[in-house]
């Protein structure tokens, strides 16, 4: 079961994806558990997760959670999958980032 | 997706992409890489007026007569829209700063 992290500002607008997200991995069969955060909690939440992903709005702090997480995948979130909400394109970014 | 959580998503996507360009730009200008923090202002500049017409076709609507349903989203989207647009000011400001100082 990988675990994916969202991060966005206060963790409002990335919870809308995790539930389209959650039902594009289901569609596919990708057992997954996704959560979304402020971006301040990174360096808490970040720990447990194989994935991190960051909403545009807060993406200038992409280096800033990498080194705060040494080795895990941080990515920003492709900017047209958030804003049309494609919770099926932000899996297949995530199973990029995981290598499957 | 209903057309207002969309829309709303649309302007909070687009407008911040261009927040987090402009403070990518100040981070350049930062390392004294001027050019690329001036490439990323106009970029974000660019995003940002995706985001404006998105909000603005709001405004047109409510003032032809047709109200606009408010919701948290919107309203966090205009936020988003806010602090973009003083984002840019400072930005621009910092990065003048940054300039005379190297």
């Amino acid at each position: 079961m990988k675990k994916i992290v969202l991060l966005c500002a206060a963790g409002m607008s990335t919870s809308l994806l995790v539930n389209k997200m959650k039902a594009a991995a289901a569609a596919e069969g990708f057992e997954c558990d996704i959560e979304a955060y402020p971006v301040a909690e990174a360096s808490r939440v970040g720990k447990e997760a194989d994935v991190i992903l960051l909403g545009p709005q807060v993406r200038y702090n992409l280096n800033n959670v990498k080194n705060q997480l040494p080795g895990k995948p941080v990515e920003a979130i492709d900017m047209v999958a958030y804003g049309m909400m494609d919770g099926k394109k932000v899996i297949a970014q995530v199973k990029k980032a995981l290598g499957l | 997706m209903e057309g207002m959580e969309l829309l709303s998503f649309q302007i909070i996507s687009a407008v911040g992409t261009a927040r987090s360009m402009y403070i990518e730009a100040i981070q350049e200008a930062k390392n004294g890489k001027f050019d690329e923090a001036e490439a990323l202002i106009k970029e974000g500049s660019d995003m940002f007026v995706q985001g404006h017409h998105a909000h603005a076709e709001l405004i047109q609507k409510e003032a032809c007569g047709e109200q606009t349903p408010f919701s948290l989203l919107l309203m966090h989207a205009e936020d988003q829209l806010m602090s973009a647009e003083a984002f840019k000011i400072i930005a621009e400001e910092l990065i003048a700063v940054y300039k005379r100082l190297g």
